[in-house]
């Protein structure tokens, strides 16, 4: 029986590296990507929390998450192809119309 | 013994396919490496007891959103397209956060995530638990999801059609 | 925890008997899909290497491991590399958690003219009977698409874009009206585990009080319209014809695997027949009676195994026989009408048969 607080380890490293990935990329794509990293670290914890205390209200939260991450990325990546088709750039310092 | 060896192999999985993502010029590689991390995700989903939601994260995360993402990728031809060099001021602020804000949420996590003993008994989360919990207790948000996915999709379609092409169909 | 060695070494073995017979899919279809297609198209096919051609498989393997291994200098190497592997992964695994046999109590041993007494245990012949059943079949089925991505794309080379992102979009499109067509059986068994279809397909429809017909689920009607749809999007998500956008050959020169020569094109052959081997098991199991031998009680012995194997075996060959004849008698549908069939036909029709098998088994009549 692995300890809960590895889970928890693990799910605090990648969330780190999701907030690296958001932090110092500039392709709007892999940025996108490393929110979905920090979704899924999140859900560790969610399944984590859940086996501890052997409740389900933990695993149909993660199943809401997946389902709202699937929606979240489908109008996402519209949003980047419109940005995309205006832009002809994928580089987010671009998106600046309104910067001061 | 044996869970150990698959949750260390799996964890380092995910993590270096992780540092992949985020430090690959290549978004292609990025994405794919994604995908392993996910899979390997889904392993740890596995060892958790929940293996419903394993094979859910593998169906949907791996199998549908990724697929979704290289599609954008390889349409829009992204990796010819040279990402400008971050400015080293923003990379060095952004890596040293990052670091701090890891070693930190690490250290709370041991000192303060001690648990005691779990319930005794098996935890059920089969597929029929799963179900009666879903349309019992959470029946109003299962069924709001699916008006959201309603209004993702129709979003979707909206979004990504071109002007020039709404301009020509009118006479 | 405590590990029985009987049981890692029965896995073992069942292990091997399913590799070796998926790995042996490959040169069996292949001698059958030409002289089938010769058979169809009124003409002789192979008949010099060996008597009737048996040997073709033979000629073919040599030839793939001596041809020269062309890499364009364009291409993305690791990727393109890689590729045939990811599309040969999901073939493999994904036939771990179909039963292709009939439970028995196993006493003892008989091997090389020694009696090994074990406890007894019931020797399942399934790889791995998890909880979750089927739906690992459908999340493996959905990895299949990056390898015909992945290859299409790394190939630089427009024609295997094309091919690579239509054969793509159409195995994503299928997939959801597979897995809601398969809904309809898994609801008849109650259960995700394909043991468990399988087991309540063991029995008997009594018509008019004289019929005996075997509870298979091709024999009930509610069932009908999603066998049909999981058997066309089955053909869908292999990429074979009618369905065939990946390989397109008039069309696309080869699609995906335009680029790809000797042993990582045998390897996307491979994968293609392995694929098609293990849908063939799928519809055998959900809809066909699985490893259930008609109006015969098989006995919980090594014999009713073997028997169950037997039936199971020919099931899936006659199920890839029809893989093979609708090959060569349909012709290839146009994209968009493709696509069209799969989302606005297919999808509402497998919906309609969940709610239709729901209804059968509130009324008690399934």
């Amino acid at each position: 029986m692995i300890p809960t607080q590895w889970f928890l380890i693990l799910s605090a490293i990648l969330f780190a590296i999701g907030v690296c990935g958001v932090l110092t990329r500039k392709n709007g794509i892999t940025i996108f990507m490393s929110i979905e990293l920090m979704v899924n670290a999140v859900n560790l914890t969610f399944l984590a929390y859940a086996r501890q205390f052997h409740q389900l209200h933990g695993l149909i939260f993660v199943f809401f998450v997946m389902a709202i991450a699937a929606a979240e990325a489908a109008v996402g990546l519209a949003i980047f192809i419109s940005l995309f088709h205006h832009r002809e750039t994928i580089d987010v310092d671009e998106a600046n119309l309104m910067h001061w | 013994m044996f869970e150990y060896v698959v949750f260390f192999f799996f964890a380092a999985v995910a993590v270096i396919f992780a540092l992949v993502v985020i430090l690959h010029r290549n978004p292609v590689v990025s994405a794919l490496s994604l995908v392993v991390s996910f899979f390997s995700l889904s392993v740890m989903y596995v060892l958790l007891d929940a293996p419903f939601l394993a094979v859910l994260q593998v169906i949907v995360y791996a199998g549908a959103i990724m697929v979704l993402f290289l599609f954008v990728i390889m349409l829009l031809n992204l990796q010819h397209m040279s990402e400008p060099a971050t400015r080293p001021i923003q990379q060095f602020l952004g890596y040293t956060t990052s670091a701090a804000f890891a070693i930190g949420l690490v250290y709370y996590v041991i000192k303060y995530a001690v648990f005691t003993a779990m319930p005794s008994g098996p935890f059920h989360t089969e597929s029929s638990a799963i179900g009666v919990a879903l349309f019992e207790s959470y029946v109003f948000p299962f069924e709001m999801v699916s008006i959201l996915l309603l209004a993702a999709i129709v979003g979707a379609l909206l979004l990504s059609g071109r002007t020039t092409v709404r301009s020509e169909v009118q006479p | 925890m405590p590990f029985d060695p009987t049981d890692i070494a029965l896995s073992v073995v069942k292990i091997a008997i399913v590799l070796l017979a998926l790995l042996n899919v490959t040169p069996i279809m292949v001698w059958v899909e030409r002289r089938g297609s010769a058979l169809i198209q009124d003409r002789p096919g192979p008949n010099r290497v060996g008597p009737f051609g048996l040997f073709q498989s033979f000629a073919d393997a040599l030839k793939f491991i001596l041809k020269e291994d062309i890499v364009p200098q364009t291409a993305n190497k690791l990727l393109y590399t890689i590729a045939p592997a990811i599309g040969l992964l999901p073939a493999l695994t994904t036939i771990a958690v179909v039963p292709w046999g009939r439970s028995f109590t196993l006493h003892d041993i008989h091997l090389f003219g020694r009696t090994f007494f074990v406890q007894p245990r019931l020797f399942e012949p399934i790889i791995a009977n998890v909880n979750v059943g089927v739906l690992v079949v459908f999340a493996l089925a959905s990895l299949s698409v990056y390898g015909v991505t992945v290859a299409g794309w790394s190939s630089n080379n427009k024609y295997s874009l094309f091919g690579g992102i239509r054969a793509s979009a159409q195995m994503i499109s299928y997939e959801l009206a597979l897995t809601l067509a398969a809904v309809s059986a898994l609801l008849a068994a109650g259960s995700l585990r394909l043991s468990d279809v399988v087991w309540r397909q063991t029995g008997y429809f009594v018509l008019f009080d004289t019929i005996k017909l075997p509870a298979w689920n091709c024999f009930s009607p509610a069932m009908w319209l999603s066998m049909i749809v999981f058997i066309v999007s089955g053909f869908a998500e292999t990429n074979r014809l009618p369905f065939d956008f990946a390989e397109a050959e008039a069309e696309l020169v080869a699609g995906y695997h335009t680029e790809y020569s000797s042993m990582k094109f045998a390897l996307f052959f491979m994968g293609e027949y392995m694929a098609m081997a293990t849908m063939s098991t799928l519809i055998t199991t959900l809809f066909l009676g699985g490893w259930d031998i008609p109006w015969y009680n098989e006995p919980a012995t090594f014999l009713g195994f073997l028997l169950s194997v037997i039936a199971f075996e020919v099931k899936v060959s006659i199920v890839l026989f029809i893989f093979v004849w609708v090959r060569w008698t349909i012709p290839r549908l146009k994209y968009d009408i493709l696509m069209r069939l799969g989302w606005k036909v297919f999808l509402p029709l497998a919906v309609v048969n969940i709610v239709l098998v729901a209804l059968f088994i509130l009324k008690g009549w399934i």
